[in-house]
């Protein structure tokens, strides 16, 4: 039996009614045939459940129990939604932390679930932490590009963070895309309110992105033609996309699932990892359109000359505290797309951090939970002064 | 299905798969690289929108022919339904900010209790970064 089998039958209603009907010792009357049918189903029923592991998981992927930490929305603005967490602590840093996710990502890889959420262990170590998270664009917002996204949305969320801790300081986390936003912001705002800035597997070479350069450099692809076409470019095309970077990669995870189908806790894990991985946002059409000409085909961040409403964007610029963090095994932004940051990045203090694992599991794995976040925590407690 | 201990040859197989998956996807996105594949999913993805709003557009002339609604039609009343998730996205940050200024008035009033946020005074307990 397969896991897929398993859900069939906990889809079937099974286990559902098993669960909720406890078998008794009571016999049916003779004679009276429903009872017995029903007696008979109940004593199959438990029996299922008993010997076969995995049925008691969630039936399907929106059941699992994700994005549970208490949060309130403070601010919504096209595209963007800041989320507030509430503080577990009575005494906190003065600093809020800012997260800030890719326009493609659903937030809550960071707060997978209790024991397992980035989110969760910067608030019991004492941080606020506030969350930009991102909405699936409307085709109306195909509109929106790299100027927006930067200037007025993650620059309205800075304000409405400031607004609401009452602090005029606060630290950007930027995780994927969501670090280059926040490196953006960072530039063009000196001397604003970005105290420190973090950002975790953050591609900022191009020519390190081989195939989507190859792709998007091919005679017969025309991104303005795409755009034109279908405006927003949809979560379906983007997780193909990402697929394609390792091809196998789902398939093999299906592998170890059926492995471990056995224990309850990896495969209940799989399957939130496996919802997030699926689970990807659209993009809208003109950001689409700017990152692929100005970051993948022409590389502006590495070569220069990428503006945002006429203000050139220069990474040298950003002299607050700065950490980066890279996965050793990252597919999705591989070593030669991220390790000239801590180059470009003008700050004095500013630190790298190389870590086995992957894109995902840097900042949600077993790994994350044990090294990344202890030091995250260590590093964003040293600087708030 | 396995349970682990015994010689099971679907688990050693799916073990081999996991094992060298790296390397065969590996190849694959080379293969995927190649100018000759650039070129050919280039075509095909512009060639698949061409035919799929070619569809599209005849279908929605059926469709209205029978009194159903398109796909269209169910992606406008998705914008619609968006927009009112975004008003009352607004409403709710409205509501918090007067919330919390109702908050702020009623603990600066003269008696009241001191409202209950926490102190941003925590420091950390050892420099070590």
């Amino acid at each position: 039996m397969t896991a897929d089998d398993s859900r069939s039958f906990a889809s079937a209603g099974l286990i559902e009614n098993a669960a909720m009907e406890p078998v008794t010792a009571e016999h049916p009357a003779a004679g009276d045939d429903d009872n017995f049918d029903a007696h008979v189903e109940r004593v199959v029923q438990r029996a299922i459940l008993r010997n076969i592991p995995g049925l008691n998981l969630p039936q399907s992927q929106s059941e699992l129990d994700v994005g549970q930490t208490p949060k309130e929305l403070v601010y919504s603005n096209e595209t963007a939604r800041l989320y507030h967490y509430t503080p577990m602590l009575d005494e906190i840093y003065r600093v809020p932390v800012l997260i800030v996710m890719s326009p493609v990502a659903k937030g809550y890889i960071l707060d997978l679930a209790h024991g397992q959420s980035l989110i969760e262990y910067l608030l019991m170590q004492g941080h606020d932490v506030y969350m930009l998270d991102w909405a699936a664009p409307h085709r109306e917002q195909s509109r929106l590009g790299l100027d927006e996204y930067v200037l007025d949305l993650v620059g309205g969320c800075v304000e409405a963070v400031a607004h609401d801790s009452g602090e005029d300081d606060i630290t950007l986390i930027g995780y994927c895309m969501g670090g280059m936003l926040s490196l953006m912001y960072t530039a063009l705002n000196v001397g604003g309110p970005v105290r420190n800035l973090a950002c975790f597997t953050t591609p900022v070479n191009g020519d390190g992105m081989a195939l989507f350069k190859k792709w998007m450099t091919s005679k017969s692809f025309d991104i303005d033609r795409l755009v034109d076409q279908i405006g927003n470019i949809p979560g379906d095309m983007i997780n193909g996309s990402i697929q394609a970077l390792r091809p196998l990669q789902r398939s093999a995870n299906q592998m170890r699932l059926l492995n471990n189908v056995q224990d309850d806790a990896f495969v209940k894990a799989h399957l939130r990892f496996d919802r997030w991985a699926v689970d990807q946002l659209p993009l809208p059409g003109e950001l689409a359109r700017k990152m692929a000409k100005d970051f993948i085909i022409d590389n502006k961040l590495i070569r220069g000359g990428l503006e945002l409403r006429g203000k050139p964007v220069d990474f040298a610029n950003i002299r607050v505290p700065f950490l980066h963090v890279a996965a050793l095994y990252d597919h999705i932004v591989p070593a030669e797309a991220s390790r000239d940051l801590i180059d470009l990045v003008g700050s004095e203090d500013k630190k790298e951090i190389v870590m086995k694992g992957g894109h995902v599991s840097l900042v949600a794995g077993g790994n994350a939970i044990f090294r990344l976040w202890p030091q995250l925590d260590a590093w964003l407690a040293a600087r708030d002064q | 299905m396995s349970d682990g201990d015994g010689l099971d040859p679907m688990r050693l197989w799916r073990e081999w798969f996991v094992k060298s998956e790296k390397a065969w996807s590996d190849a694959l996105t080379d293969l995927m690289g190649d100018e000759r594949f650039s070129n050919g999913m280039g075509r095909y993805v512009h060639e698949a929108l061409h035919t799929h709003r070619m569809f599209s557009e005849a279908m929605a002339q059926y469709l209205a022919n029978l009194n159903i609604p398109s796909r269209a039609d169910i992606l406008d009343m998705s914008d619609r339904m968006a927009h009112i998730e975004d008003t009352l996205n607004q409403i709710q940050v409205e509501l918090r900010g007067q919330r919390s200024q109702l908050t702020k008035l009623a603990a600066s009033a003269p008696g009241a209790e001191e409202r209950k946020r926490p102190a941003r005074t925590r420091k950390p307990e050892t420099n070590d970064s």
